[in-house]
């Protein structure tokens, strides 16, 4: 039972990690038409900054989550109005772009911080522990649920509630009709994806408390974050936190039951899915 | 006046072949009696660029022809290499003409498993599950150590051994013409296939898939085989390779090596039948370069490489070259 619970919340924790990541892939793929191959190397700087900020000078773990994002948020704002705001609708294009950006920000990242693994790190106030069905669990792991929670509820109300969320909607939808309606799609466009690459290098941050930062990390992380994305479908809010889910739940399980194969059961699922539903859980349609 | 080669209609393709054998036996020509005199660094260096322009050439039979983006490439040239690698170093298989069927079956067979899957979506999708699915049989290559190897992967693959004592293949260039025989076959073949109805469909499902669909062709049949031919080359040149590089490691497989030659096929230019052979070249050539001089920071060059070829070649260099050789050979007309 205490293991059970143990994994649940391993399962969880993950999920947050993976849908604070995959959350922005999705939106920029499914609201811009926008594929960032290079999401994951957003999140790798943001753990290396953030790793820089809060253990190496010592600063609070959350102004380091933050400058991390913004850091990560200008890099990102950089691509799109230098380069893929060029490439609309050629997605072969973004690609390639994205992959160049790819190797770019890792051999950069290399240079600054070298190629031995940072450790994990997390804030001091979160360092401890308490008792679950009597084993003991980190309040880090909790503090990643919280955050990984309130971001998930944040990014649906914005998407689904406000005025920008259906801006952003009918500019996929009709982007000449939206246009003609007066609205700034550029001034959207952009801060969109501003919003996606600040939440990969925050989840970089929020992540690192688990598996700290590493030069691999952008190709490794990104993997699981598209493997989200498919599932989930992409474009929607709801469908990553749904495939974050899957994926973390399954990790955390497989490595339990079974840890040989714990890789290939998130292949599995998500060959299931593509039997099932091509498109996604909830996916909107692209 | 030569027809602009427009890269949005990309029509060019049936003009080129049919203009003059001339450029071939050039190229050929070439290719023969240049590595004679060349060193031999940069005859390794040729014999990469014909394996990567075979795999290019491979990866555009469904990218260029059509239209299907597929990031998970390395699989087929990663997973014949791997074969030809237990075959040799752990079954002591040593005669080539077993080996090689046997890994152009396995990118076959791959080919055909990972097309059921991806087939089932297209557009952006399709690239991500491909991507995936090459992910997966990297892993696989990292993890399952007793068939594998795991992360260092085969090393010590002799020369092929084609049974016979006068086609020794121990040295390098004995080696480089063996490849270019291959070579010259296989782009053979793929221009009989694109020439072929077969290559039409594929070019009709390219440009508007729902008409092909009304025109009562079995799209998803011809993509699927298209998807294994492609497969098969792919395997063939990794064939190629695991001999010319006597090793083969999960590196082969996955991201890196998919992704270089999407790269060498945009940068070529997707479409055209040796524009991708071009796109190789260039890669390679660049590659060779940089290793020698700035090792550490190929990988940024590599990425400002993307970033130009996507920014400033869009549709590829082999259209430029196509268009600058007709406006040669018509003022040469002109003036005779």
């Amino acid at each position: 039972m205490g293991v059970f619970a143990i994994c649940l919340l391993n399962g969880i924790s993950f999920g947050c990690i993976l849908f604070l990541l995959a959350s922005g892939l999705s939106l920029t793929l499914g609201l811009m038409g926008i594929l960032n191959l290079a999401h994951g190397a957003l999140y790798m700087v943001g753990a290396f900054v953030g790793w820089t900020i809060a253990s190496h000078l010592g600063f609070s773990f959350w102004i380091a989550a933050l400058s991390a994002g913004c850091v990560a948020g200008v890099i990102g704002l950089i691509m799109e109005r230098g380069f893929l705001r060029h490439l609309n609708r050629l997605p072969n294009e973004q690609v390639l772009l994205t992959i160049g950006f790819v190797y770019i920000i890792t051999n950069v990242c290399l240079w600054i911080w070298g190629s031995i693994a940072k450790p994990p790190y997390t804030a001091k106030f979160l360092s401890g522990a308490f008792t679950v069905v009597g084993w003991p669990y980190p309040f880090s792991r909790v503090a990643i649920i919280v955050v990984g929670l309130s971001v998930a509820f944040g990014l649906w109300w914005l998407q689904d509630k406000t005025r920008i969320g259906a801006m952003i909607r009918a500019g996929m939808d009709d982007r000449e009709m939206t246009k003609g309606l007066g609205i700034n799609l550029e001034l959207t466009a952009a801060a969109l994806f501003f919003v996606g690459a600040f939440l990969a290098g925050f989840a970089g941050v929020i992540g690192a408390q688990l598996i700290g930062a590493n030069v691999g990390l952008g190709l490794d992380i990104l993997l699981l974050a598209l493997i989200v994305v498919v599932i989930g479908g992409m474009g929607s809010v709801q469908g990553s936190l749904i495939g974050a889910m899957m994926i973390g739940l399954v990790d955390a399980f497989g490595k339990i039951l079974f840890p040989e194969l714990a890789m290939f059961m998130l292949y599995f699922l998500m060959v299931i899915v593509l039997v099932i539903k091509p498109t996604g859980l909830l996916g909107r349609k692209v | 006046m030569s027809s602009s080669t427009s890269l949005q209609t990309q029509k060019p393709l049936a003009g080129t072949r049919s203009a003059s054998a001339a450029p071939y036996v050039i190229a050929a020509a070439l290719l023969l009696v240049f590595p004679l005199v060349l060193p031999s660094y940069y005859l390794s260096v040729l014999t990469m660029i014909l394996i990567f322009g075979l795999f290019a050439m491979s990866l555009n039979i469904i990218f260029g022809h059509t239209g299907l983006n597929s990031l998970g490439h390395g699989a087929f040239f990663g997973m014949a290499g791997y074969i030809t690698g237990i075959a040799i170093v752990t079954y002591g298989i040593r005669s080539f003409w077993t080996s090689a069927p046997l890994g152009i079956l396995g990118a076959a067979i791959t080919a055909a498993v990972f097309g059921i899957i991806a087939l089932r979506v297209s557009g952006v999708y399709f690239l991500l599950v491909t991507f995936a699915l090459g992910q997966l049989l990297w892993s696989i290559a990292e993890k399952w150590y007793s068939v594998t190897m795991g992360r260092s992967g085969f090393v010590g693959i002799p020369a092929p051994d084609l049974g016979l004592s006068l086609l020794n293949l121990g040295s390098p260039l004995r080696y480089y013409y063996f490849v270019f025989v291959v070579f010259a076959i296989c782009y053979y073949l793929m221009s009989r296939l694109h020439e072929s109805p077969f290559g039409n469909a594929l070019l009709g499902i390219r440009e508007r898939e729902s008409r092909m669909r009304a025109l009562g062709y079995n799209v998803w049949l011809y993509k699927y085989i298209a998807y294994i031919v492609a497969g098969m080359f792919a395997g063939v040149s990794g064939i190629l390779y695991a001999h010319f590089n006597g090793s083969i490691a999960p590196s082969h497989l996955g991201f890196a090596t998919s992704a270089l030659v999407m790269l060498m096929v945009i940068l070529g230019g997707a479409g055209t039948l040796w524009g991708p052979a071009l796109g190789a070249a260039l890669i390679v050539l660049i590659q060779s370069l940089a290793s020698l001089v700035v090792p550490a920071r190929w990988p940024m060059i590599l990425g400002i490489l993307f970033v130009i070829g996507v920014m400033g070649f869009r549709g590829g260099i082999g259209p430029h070259v196509i268009k600058t050789a007709r406006r040669m050979f018509s003022s040469g007309s002109n003036q005779s």
